[in-house]
């Protein structure tokens, strides 16, 4: 292609994937331009939100030493059980990760995208905030820009990094309609609360922090809640899936009153005071449902391509989205030196994106989406523990019981035993 | 400190996020006529995170489901959830819509 072009890559969206793609590629000298529809990089982006350190140390060598690039480090991990009036919790405290790059740290995402995006201008980007990508420029069947309104821009090459609404994948016919039963609804809502108090409710001192991921179910919805640390805030929130709130026929908006309601929640949220409230859309197909990943002229990157692993113990979005964008933008760089922008050149992104953890993270876990569909394992588990829990612990002036003959008892009273040897062989096989 | 919680209602929790409403364009709208000819589910109305979709009230309304694009947050879900395609999803122009501070 050697018509006349506004920039050499074109990246649709600021978010995480967008400004590693765009950082990359302008270190390496690359004209690049990075499109924002929000009136700065992440003012339309919600996330839990945690993230690896290793993966933004990969991406931006010691950013720790950056004021502001993070709100806390995670050292306590909480994983809650919660049923009508019952909860259990694991709470793993681990110190060792007190070191720098910090296994995990929390962000507040309109302040952190915005810090991400200055660095990408830094090494030479060039950042467009309220600008909306309609459309795909075509050319014989290659994508050759996008459409703004009456305008175009043209380039020899565009990453879409849109997010989870991915209407331009689509359109660049990537992808097909979704499907409601692959996605979340995530609904967040940001807490004040004094320095001091986040640090005595949650046994933290300094830039510590702690998450704390709530299993349970929320009038028959299956539920994934979640409460973070920031500076002086608290991120909480929950995440239904859509389809399950359809067959109950419940709101959203509802089921998140009724789970604010539980003891559980209301301990940690006393006296906060809420000061935003916002939500966003989960992609929850896993592996089986990522869009194609590339195209002539075209590669897609983070969210928008499905990139979001939900197994349990680990939700992740933002380190697949960072590390998907950072390989998108080497890839980049080899497209642009092959001078070939077909679907045979930009194939090297998807190479390259199947030695990362992501590609192997998501591949490794693919039977855990299905496996966590299963409604049993919100609504049946969490009842299950704390019901033995209960038993056991319950004073009624008569002898006890041997603990492995209560549980014994107290599974095959309680749980659809074969139900439950399937989830246990499935979820064992998954995870 | 009693225990006592305060309910906010969805109205209040919006009220916190800053919303600039573009006057001149609804950036997402709703077919009536296929919502009227093939919905007895009304999936939107429990997806949406912000209310935006309400059940209408008497026989004259124009279709089963009203739609407010004024408090939307943006998320896509009604989008996804609509099996019949009604819903037609646009993001809003350049400096309108949702603008968050600390999610």
């Amino acid at each position: 292609m050697s018509e006349e072009y506004d920039f050499e890559v074109i990246v649709v969206g600021a978010g995480p994937a967008g400004c590693a793609a765009a950082l990359v590629l302008a270190r390496t000298g690359v004209e690049v331009a990075m499109l924002e529809r929000g009136q700065y990089p992440g003012a339309k982006n919600v996330s839990g939100a945690a993230l690896y350190g290793p993966v933004l140390n990969n991406l931006i060598p010691n950013y720790w030493e950056d004021k502001g690039s993070f709100e806390r480090h995670l050292t306590t991990k909480k994983t809650t059980m919660l049923s009508e009036a019952r909860s259990m919790t694991i709470d793993v405290d681990l110190r060792d990760f007190n070191q720098t790059p910090y296994n995990s740290i929390t962000v507040q995402r309109p302040k952190f995208d915005r810090w991400l995006a200055e660095k990408a201008e830094e090494a030479g980007a060039m950042i467009l905030p309220d600008t909306i990508v309609e459309d795909f420029v075509w050319k014989d069947k290659q994508i050759v820009g996008v459409k703004l309104g009456d305008e175009e821009l043209r380039a020899k090459l565009v990453i879409i990094a849109e997010g989870a609404n991915r209407i331009l994948t689509e359109k660049a016919k990537l992808a097909k309609h979704p499907h409601a039963r692959h996605y979340g609804v995530a609904m967040k809502e940001t807490y004040e609360l004094p320095k001091k108090l986040i640090e005595e409710r949650f046994h933290v001192t300094g830039t510590e922090g702690i998450s704390n991921e709530i299993i349970g179910h929320y009038r028959g919805v299956p539920g994934g809640g979640f409460f973070y640390t920031n500076e002086n805030t608290l991120s909480f929130g929950l995440i239904l899936n859509v389809k399950s709130l359809i067959k109950k026929k419940l709101k959203a908006t509802e089921v998140l009153e009724d789970f604010k309601n539980h003891s559980y929640i209301r301990k940690l949220l006393k006296d906060a005071k809420m000061i935003e409230y916002s939500a966003h859309m989960i992609p929850e197909g896993g592996f089986k449902h990522l869009t194609k990943l590339y195209g002539n002229g075209v590669i897609v990157v983070g969210d928008a391509a499905g990139m979001v692993l939900n197994a349990g113990l680990y939700i992740e979005g933002i380190n697949f989205a960072l590390e998907s964008g950072r390989i998108a933008g080497e890839a980049a760089k080899k497209v642009l030196e092959s001078n070939d922008y077909t679907k045979k050149s930009t194939k090297i992104y998807k190479e390259k994106l199947k030695e990362s953890f992501v590609y192997q993270d998501l591949k490794t876990f693919k039977r855990a989406a299905k496996f966590l569909e299963t409604e049993r394992i919100f609504a049946h588990y969490p009842e299950l523990i704390n019901g033995l829990f209960y038993r056991l612990l319950k004073n009624n002036g008569r002898p006890r019981e041997k603990i492995t003959r209560a549980a014994i008892k107290h599974i095959l009273k309680r749980a659809k035993l074969l139900g439950t040897v399937k989830d246990v062989v499935g979820g064992l096989t998954s995870l | 400190m009693s225990d006592a919680r305060k309910v906010m209602t969805i109205e209040e929790k919006l009220d916190l996020t800053k919303i600039t409403t573009d006057q001149n364009y609804e950036h997402i709208t709703i077919n009536p006529e296929i919502c009227k000819a093939k919905c007895t589910t009304h999936d939107c109305v429990y997806g949406c995170p912000a209310d935006c979709y309400k059940f209408t009230e008497g026989e004259d309304a124009e279709g089963p489901v009203l739609y407010d694009y004024v408090a939307c947050l943006e998320c896509g879900v009604c989008r996804v959830v609509c099996p019949h395609g009604s819903v037609d999803w646009h993001n809003p122009k350049g400096r309108f819509g949702v603008e968050f501070k600390h999610s």
